[in-house]
């Protein structure tokens, strides 16, 4: 009888326990619904806006054609138009400057300062520890426009400063110089990302073995030695790590340019982020171009990122 | 190793100069709060002012109400600082939001990276990795044009949506390595006893984890409450403004009121700080314990 052996299954049946099985979703279906929430936010945010903007970038964007809804194709009008902008240059060359500055100032910062909080018997490191988050947490606006008035050629902080210490007859004019304005804004910009570095780079002294350094010293090296033969060898991935990451993140700097000199004085200041959102949200509101510009920039750290992926799968195989 | 008396002496000099630089922009902000703007007009070359005044705080956590002292006489006053208390709400709501919103998506998602053995989910990973890189210039420009279409231009919900997925790839990539700390036999073990793996991940995982969602949730508070770039671009009118945005506003205005504006600052720092500061010891702490318990 055929009906024995449907019987005979659903005999084996209660081996496994009855109410998991209507209630345990296989691996696959699991993983696609947990993973739901994530799969909608990137693709509406992420996915779908990369691809977007390099439609729009294609295509003419004005405040009228957003009324309209119809945006004309304009082929790589927008980028010749921002190829041939001395204006978009010189934002991409400020953005180089910018960028080189404060990232090559925060690694060595950074592992100076590690450093030395690594040194726990002066107790004065502990305060130095207990700070270094602190400026992580500063709005970078409000920090901008901190060091905006810090740097305030008519009643500014800093010049403040140097009146009372006796240092100057005549007030300095630090951010309205066009050249050393890039300097002005990176400073403020190293203050608030030195954190992040110093913290990447402490965490790879604190996996040192100290006996390397034991070793060293009975082989009469100094400090100086020990730091050149051992410890900076040893941070050579974390500083790698650093610089990418930093540099990624330092190429988009906006904030502290807006509150600072908004591009100026003149246009000493126009970095790449800051020509895109001037471009698409100030007069002319021209958001091809905008978008154009922005996909540039959205390249050179696509190039970094690459770079970036490529070393941390290094480091983990 | 010990140190002769002169490197101590270096060292201690060296950790003054690193917590003077860390403090010095915070000791001008407060300074500069805490005075009038005819009194930091009047005398340009000394440190402290003739006298001191809570009043730019009193004008701003009025809305502009009460002028006080100092602004008695302006018969201007930046029409945003009468709309604080807006900012304030709106900044507390999507940052609430977000951090809400981000741990949950990212620790559904961090569990079937570690746990599931999926490839797909793997790939997803490394999209992750990637994403962190993209500017958010880049994204806001068609993100703009979109929510424009959608409705979603001046209102919180857009700026939800923006800063959730911004700063997803990075919850992921915090919660996964954490997640696989925890053994797996623990996850076998209550899987014996009768649960799904989604309960597993619910009363197993989740709560062996909560130094690194706390720290996670801490990151992600911070970043979006200090965020400018994406209620700036989606949110102009005042009412729908952060705290960020209403700073940022107040730059470009035809009068820049340094001691009012720093006084705003402070407002707008306090929270993110104090936060890091309890972090800080948070962190510590998840540390000593370790990842797991027993």
């Amino acid at each position: 009888m055929t009906g024995v052996s449907v019987r005979g299954g659903a005999v084996a049946a209660p081996l496994q326990p009855p109410f998991r099985f209507g209630r345990e979703l296989s691996a696959r279906v699991l993983g696609f619904v947990m993973n739901i929430p994530t799969l909608v936010t990137l693709a509406l945010v992420l996915a779908y806006p990369i691809f977007y903007a390099a439609y729009l970038s294609f295509h003419r964007v004005s405040l009228a054609d957003l009324r309209r809804g119809v945006f004309p194709f304009v082929g790589l009008g927008n980028y010749e138009r921002i190829l041939a902008d001395p204006l978009f240059l010189l934002a991409l060359k400020n953005t180089l400057i910018f960028t080189a500055i404060s990232v090559t100032a925060e690694v060595v910062l950074a592992i100076a300062i590690a450093l030395l909080i690594d040194q726990r018997q002066v107790w004065t490191g502990r305060i130095t520890k207990f700070l270094i988050l602190l400026p992580y947490a500063v709005p970078p606006i409000a920090n901008g426009l901190i060091w905006s008035f810090m740097y305030n050629f008519d009643f500014g902080f800093l010049n403040r400063i140097l009146f009372t210490l006796g240092m100057i007859h005549d007030p300095i004019n630090w951010a309205g110089n066009p050249d050393t304005a890039l300097i002005a804004v990176a400073i403020p910009y190293i203050w608030r990302t030195l954190p992040f570095a110093i913290l990447l780079v402490h965490a790879a002294l604190q996996g040192i073995n100290p006996e390397l350094y034991e070793a060293a010293s009975v082989d009469g090296a100094g400090a100086l030695q020990r730091f050149w033969h051992i410890t900076l060898p040893l941070l050579r991935p974390i500083i790698v790590v650093t610089l990418v990451l930093r540099t990624s993140f330092a190429f988009a700097v906006f904030d502290e340019i807006l509150a600072i000199t908004q591009g100026g004085p003149g246009d000493a200041t126009w970095v790449a982020a800051w020509y895109s959102y001037r471009k698409g949200f100030a007069p002319p509101f021209d958001i091809g171009v905008g978008s154009a510009s922005a996909y540039v920039l959205a390249l050179i750290v696509g190039v970094l990122a690459i770079a970036y992926v490529k070393l941390i799968y290094r480091r983990i195989q | 190793m010990r140190q002769s008396r002169l490197t101590r002496t270096m060292l201690h000099l060296a950790n003054v100069l690193v917590i003077l630089f860390f403090l010095l922009p915070l000791i001008a902000a407060l300074i500069g709060a805490l005075q009038s703007e005819r009194s930091l007009q009047a005398e340009t070359r000394s440190l402290l002012p003739p006298e001191w005044t809570l009043d730019n705080f009193r004008v701003i956590l009025s809305g502009g109400t009460q002028k006080g002292a100092i602004f008695e006489q302006a018969t201007y006053l930046p029409d945003n600082v009468k709309k604080i208390y807006y900012a304030l709400a709106n900044s507390a709501m999507i940052t609430i939001a977000v951090t809400v919103l981000t741990t949950a998506f990212a620790a559904l998602s961090a569990y079937t990276v570690v746990r599931l053995n999926l490839r797909w989910v793997i790939w997803l990973m490394s999209v992750n990795v990637f994403a962190r890189f993209v500017p958010i210039i880049v994204l806001m420009i068609p993100l703009y044009v979109t929510f424009r279409q959608m409705g979603l231009l001046n209102s919180i919900w857009g700026v939800i949506i923006a800063l959730t997925g911004f700063l997803l790839p990075y919850g992921i990539l915090i919660l996964a390595p954490y997640f696989a700390t925890i053994p797996r036999e623990l996850d076998d073990a209550a899987r014996i006893d009768g649960c799904s793996r989604f309960s597993a991940f619910l009363r197993v995982t989740l709560p062996l984890s909560t130094p690194a969602l706390a720290s996670y949730g801490a990151i992600v508070f911070i970043i979006s409450w200090n965020d400018l770039l994406i209620p700036l671009i989606l949110n102009n009118r005042a009412e729908f403004m952060t705290l960020p945005v209403v700073i940022a506003s107040l730059v470009g205005d035809v009068h820049v009121f340094f001691n009012l504006l720093m006084a705003i600052c402070l407002i707008a720092l306090t929270p993110s700080v104090v936060l890091v500061l309890l972090l800080r010891k948070f962190v510590v702490q998840g540390l000593a314990v370790g990842g797991v318990k027993g």
